[in-house]
């Protein structure tokens, strides 16, 4: 089997997988949704105010609850299952950029249904040309979180307070995701060019991948 | 351990040279007295830099070798980076009150980007806490070690990547927009720490050496060295 079928059968299989379970789109959504509602209830009806915040806290919600989808329970390989691909002979890294794929698509999922949430609930105000730079950050942010969830699900599985030790491993290392993609958003609106926040993303995006396919195998280790 | 004593001796005498430059230097003419923070916060904060630097080689180092004393390295150093990162940033705070008019002000990347690092780095620290076995805790580490350091040249840079309060580097290529003395001062402060860390770093991995020697002994006798219960010994 190549790398890249190997590849695209671990995301399929964690697909699967969470479509039984529904961490993401069922739990972690409308937990997000709820979390939205929040700010405007604590912040009164000062419709402007509401509207101007809107993004920010689509990005803010979008690092603390995406780091929920990036740690879903549903993607927490069990020993016996590492020892199954260890054993068939899956390639770590196939694994790892699998589980980047998989990981990838439902956060993506979860950031468009999020970002129309926030767009309906705060109404801001969209510049043109906001539609397009809002996918392509969605994308990179998508892609990084993830990569760095992935890393981060890893390096703390099978520890007795690994959610709350990934997040704390994530959310600051997820710094210059939030800082281009908020950052894109305000250029846009600013009327300056979004291409240095674009490419702070995709830096951070090859270098958080080319990271984890170097450590693939001592990441395979890593919980034996 | 006398090389450690020696070792904590040239770093105090080094400490006393260097407080005697930052004292008799000139103040800023804008800043005043004020201006002589910088002889602690840079210093601090290059020995931050220095410290995740050797962070990263002891984790590769790691990867690559699996020998402990490279684990050793990477967690000495992590811990002494963050002391550093705090002190940087609490004078930088300090600094910020007098001059800016506040002590955290959003408008300062580096301040934000360096204390987001002091996180990362305290979330090396707390893995390092969660797991027992040592090669476990070394690879897990060493791998998180490994992508720690992309956000360094973040912090580093961030003065130069945003519209920022924070000033831009004082020493370029092309020269040193400070005045000489204060320069000299400043720098006779960096070696000072450095030589801190150097001690610091050698009293570190003595002390995890002894814990690895420890473990290894408790491991060997087994129960044979444990207390027992208290259910065992009944009323006493």
């Amino acid at each position: 089997m190549s790398f890249w079928n190997q590849t695209l059968e671990i995301a399929r299989v964690d697909l699967r997988v969470e479509r039984r379970l529904g961490d993401t789109l069922r739990i972690v959504l409308p937990f997000a949704v709820v979390a939205l509602m929040v700010f405007p209830l604590s912040l009164g009806i000062e419709l402007a105010t509401i509207s101007r915040i809107g993004p920010a806290v689509f990005w803010a919600l979008g690092i603390l609850f995406g780091m929920q989808v990036a740690l879903r329970q549903s993607a927490a390989d069990t020993q016996e299952r590492r020892d199954l691909h260890a054993l068939l002979g899956v390639d770590p890294a196939a694994r790892f950029v699998g589980r980047v794929l998989s990981g990838g698509v439902l956060m993506l999922a979860f950031l468009v249904v999020l970002f129309i949430a926030m767009v309906l609930i705060y109404g801001p105000t969209l510049p043109s040309g906001y539609w397009p730079t809002v996918l392509l950050g969605t994308v990179l942010f998508s892609i990084g979180l993830t990569e760095l969830g992935t890393l981060a699900g890893e390096i703390t599985a099978g520890l007795r307070n690994r959610t709350a030790l990934a997040s704390l491993i994530v959310a600051p290392l997820a710094l210059p995701l939030v800082i281009g993609a908020s950052q894109s958003l305000e250029a846009l609106s600013r009327g300056t060019g979004i291409l240095p926040w674009v490419l702070l993303m995709l830096a951070t995006d090859l270098a958080l991948a080319v990271i984890g396919v170097g450590m693939a195998r001592p990441l395979e280790e890593a919980t034996r | 351990m006398t090389r450690i004593r020696v070792l904590f001796s040239v770093a105090a005498a080094a400490m006393t040279v260097g407080l005697w430059f930052a004292l008799t230097a000139p103040p800023d003419s804008l800043q005043g007295e004020y201006s002589r923070i910088i002889n602690v916060h840079v210093p601090s904060l290059w020995l931050a830099f220095l410290a995740f630097g050797v962070t990263a080689l002891g984790s590769i180092m790691w990867l690559w070798k699996k020998k402990q004393r490279w684990d050793r390295l990477a967690s000495a150093s992590a811990e002494i980076g963050v002391l550093f990162t705090g002190i940087g940033l609490f004078t930088g705070m300090v600094w910020g009150h007098a001059v800016w008019g506040r002590a955290w002000d959003w408008g300062d990347p580096r301040l934000t980007s360096t204390a987001v690092m002091f996180f990362v780095y305290l979330g090396y620290i707390a893995l390092r806490n969660a797991v027992d076995d040592p090669v476990v805790k070394a690879r897990r580490s060493a791998i998180l070690g490994v992508v720690a350091v992309v956000q360094v040249p973040l912090v580093y840079f961030s003065v130069n990547l945003f519209r920022t309060l924070h000033q831009t580097q004082s020493i370029r290529p092309d020269g040193s927009t400070m005045p000489a003395e204060m320069l000299i001062a400043m720098l006779v402060n960096v070696v000072a720490f450095t030589i801190l860390y150097v001690a610091l770093m050698a009293a570190r991995t003595d002390v995890a050496r002894l814990e690895e020697a420890n473990r290894e002994t408790e491991l060997l006798a087994g129960d044979a060295v444990k207390p027992p219960k208290l259910s065992e010994v009944g009323d006493v």
